[in-house]
């Protein structure tokens, strides 16, 4: 590592194979997303069947419920899927900031992919009231970047006990809600619930609090994995 | 010994002084209430003022003005004192007024020797019928606010949805000053426990962060009670105290991570990660957010902040050593909890 562009490089290459490694490793055992897909179209037509007919603020406040509650069991897995002691491998092969940007990244693939399908399918059944697509989808993108941040890092930390689903709730949904009532307020706008001139500000609120979690994560993130 | 402690006797001779003073001070007279509050143009109207801590009976001449703008005012025709709280003053509203609004809003002042002079802001609207701001410029009577008497003594500002709770800001407002100075305390011990291994510092860590959950609890509390009697109820899910609600959730679950490992290094370890990233998701939520959405809360949703027109130089001497003594106390608390979290460390030989 003579020069920081090289490290750079390596870290790239590093995140290529772990995120390729996390690709396949989720598509052997294709019991875990489909099992979170599962919970989502179940959710939505139990939130469905008990609406019946659904009003568009009711349908946000819910979209973005169902949203919350599946990203957190999407995500809960990331650091205990695998033994510990092949973690303890990849840490020894890899550098642990790659670790943590490879899962950041595959989980922000994984959530846009659950918001969208959660957008079709609760489209399908209650209707769709968003008015604004493309700065709803925008909402959508920006919630995956957040929430896989957050809870990726909150994840890191929950695995190191042993009944780490109720600690990641814990832990983590009073830290992400700034950022979901920043989403739900922007994806309000995208609804034509109320009409927001500074629709930039919300989104420069969010990239900015996406960017200091991220700044933070890194930093910390090596303390985290030795054990 | 004195040298060693003398910030902790510190603490409580500021604490003792911010009781005796916040408590005890009266507040400078004022306006309670007005009545009528809505009035015609054309009226001939005796307003029945109730004042606070007022003595208009002792103080001579009672004078009263309506003011409109800083140039107009109307003089009371009369004024007729019936006790030291309690006066009624004839005004007489003209035809027309130089406004061009239905209706006017227009500004109690009251002055006599003693004291001095007391403002109630928007007392008397008045409604007129037809609008005619050159008639009223022609028929306007201008007698204006002027020979008001200097009063000096050691008061409090009164203001007229506060009232007494004005001392309130010795109490409420501090307690936030010192409990992010102890979590700034806190994390900065948590950074220091990463760099380090030392684990005393994540005992200090612990130690604070207790503290500033105490100090946040009383902060929210003495901020229910001062909601009460301004905003009309103890909870109205205004944003910061929502807000500050989380907030507490987070470091709440602060203490679930802590008493979930075992091992001190371990639980060291990964509180400390904790607490770093929860301070730093706590920034939004508390300077961010709250800025972003309405609020009845002074200092958001366009209310002034306390400062600038509020705390005057009477409270300043109350209100920056309480600042200072609460956040003592608190250093001082945080202080012994750390040293019993030693003990217990150095019985399970960890330390």
């Amino acid at each position: 590592m003579k020069f920081p562009i090289f490290a750079l490089m390596e870290i790239f290459r590093e995140i290529g194979h772990l995120l390729r490694k996390d690709m396949q490793l989720e598509l052997r055992t294709s019991y875990a997303i489909s099992g979170i897909l599962l919970y989502v179209f179940s959710t939505i037509f139990i939130v469905y069947m008990a609406f019946q007919k659904i009003q568009p603020d009711v349908w946000n406040a819910l979209f973005w419920i169902i949203i919350l509650f599946a990203s957190v069991s999407a995500i809960v897995k990331s650091f205990v899927q695998e033994s510990s002691a092949r973690q303890l491998y990849y840490y020894s092969l890899a550098n642990p900031i790659s670790i943590l940007l490879s899962k950041i990244i595959y989980n922000i693939v994984l959530l846009l992919g659950l918001s969208l399908l959660t957008w079709l399918g609760f489209s399908f059944v209650a209707g769709s009231p968003v008015r604004d697509t493309s700065q709803f989808f925008l909402a959508l993108l920006l919630g995956s970047v957040g929430f896989s941040i957050t809870f990726t890092f909150i994840a890191a930390i929950s695995a190191k006990a042993d009944n780490n689903a109720t600690l990641m709730a814990i832990l983590s949904f009073p830290l992400i809600i700034p950022i979901l009532l920043t989403l739900i307020k922007l994806s309000a706008n995208a609804l034509r619930l109320m009409q927001d001139t500074a629709v930039q500000n919300d989104i420069f609120i969010l990239l900015a609090i996406d960017l200091m979690l991220l700044g933070v994560g890194l930093a910390l993130f090596p303390f985290l994995w030795r054990d | 010994m004195l040298k060693k402690y003398w910030w902790k006797a510190l603490s409580v001779i500021i604490l003792i002084y911010v009781f005796i003073a916040g408590m005890t001070v009266p507040l400078s007279p004022g306006i309670e209430r007005v009545a009528p509050t809505s009035v015609r143009t054309g009226d001939e109207v005796t307003l029945e003022v109730l004042g606070y801590n007022s003595r208009y009976d002792e103080g001579g001449q009672v004078s009263a003005w309506l003011k409109l703008d800083n140039e107009r005012a109307l003089k009371a025709e009369s004024v007729q004192v019936e006790s030291g709280r309690r006066l009624k003053a004839l005004f007489r509203i003209p035809e027309y007024l130089p406004v061009d609004r239905k209706v006017q809003d227009f500004t109690l002042i009251l002055d006599n020797e003693k004291d001095g002079a007391s403002v109630l802001p928007s007392a008397v609207f008045v409604t007129q019928d037809s609008i005619d701001p050159e008639m009223g410029q022609k028929a306007w009577l201008n007698s204006p606010v002027q020979d008001l008497h200097e009063e000096w003594a050691m008061t409090f500002p009164f203001r007229n949805i506060l009232s007494e709770t004005i001392r309130n800001t010795y109490f409420h407002v501090p307690l936030w000053f010192a409990m992010i100075f102890i979590f700034i305390a806190s994390v900065a011990n948590s950074i220091r426990y990463l760099r380090g291994g030392n684990l005393e510092a994540d005992n200090k860590a612990q130690a604070y962060t207790r503290v500033g959950i105490l100090l946040g609890i009383l902060g929210l509390s003495t901020g229910a009670v001062w909601a009460r009697h301004t905003w009309g109820a103890y909870w109205s899910g205004d944003v910061k105290q929502n807000m500050t609600a989380i907030a507490l959730l987070i470091y709440f679950a602060y203490f679930i991570l802590r008493a979930v490992f075992e091992d001190p290094e371990k639980k060291a370890r990964i509180s400390a990660v904790y607490n770093i990233f929860a301070f730093v998701a706590l920034i939004p939520l508390i300077y961010v957010i709250p800025r972003l959405t309405d609020s009845l809360h002074p200092g958001a949703g366009g209310n002034p902040a306390f400062g600038t027109q509020d705390l005057d130089n009477t409270m300043r001497m109350v209100f920056y050593p309480a600042v200072i003594g609460w956040t003592l106390l608190g250093f001082w608390i945080g202080n012994l909890l750390h040293r019993m979290g030693r003990i217990r460390l150095k019985l399970m030989d960890a330390l």
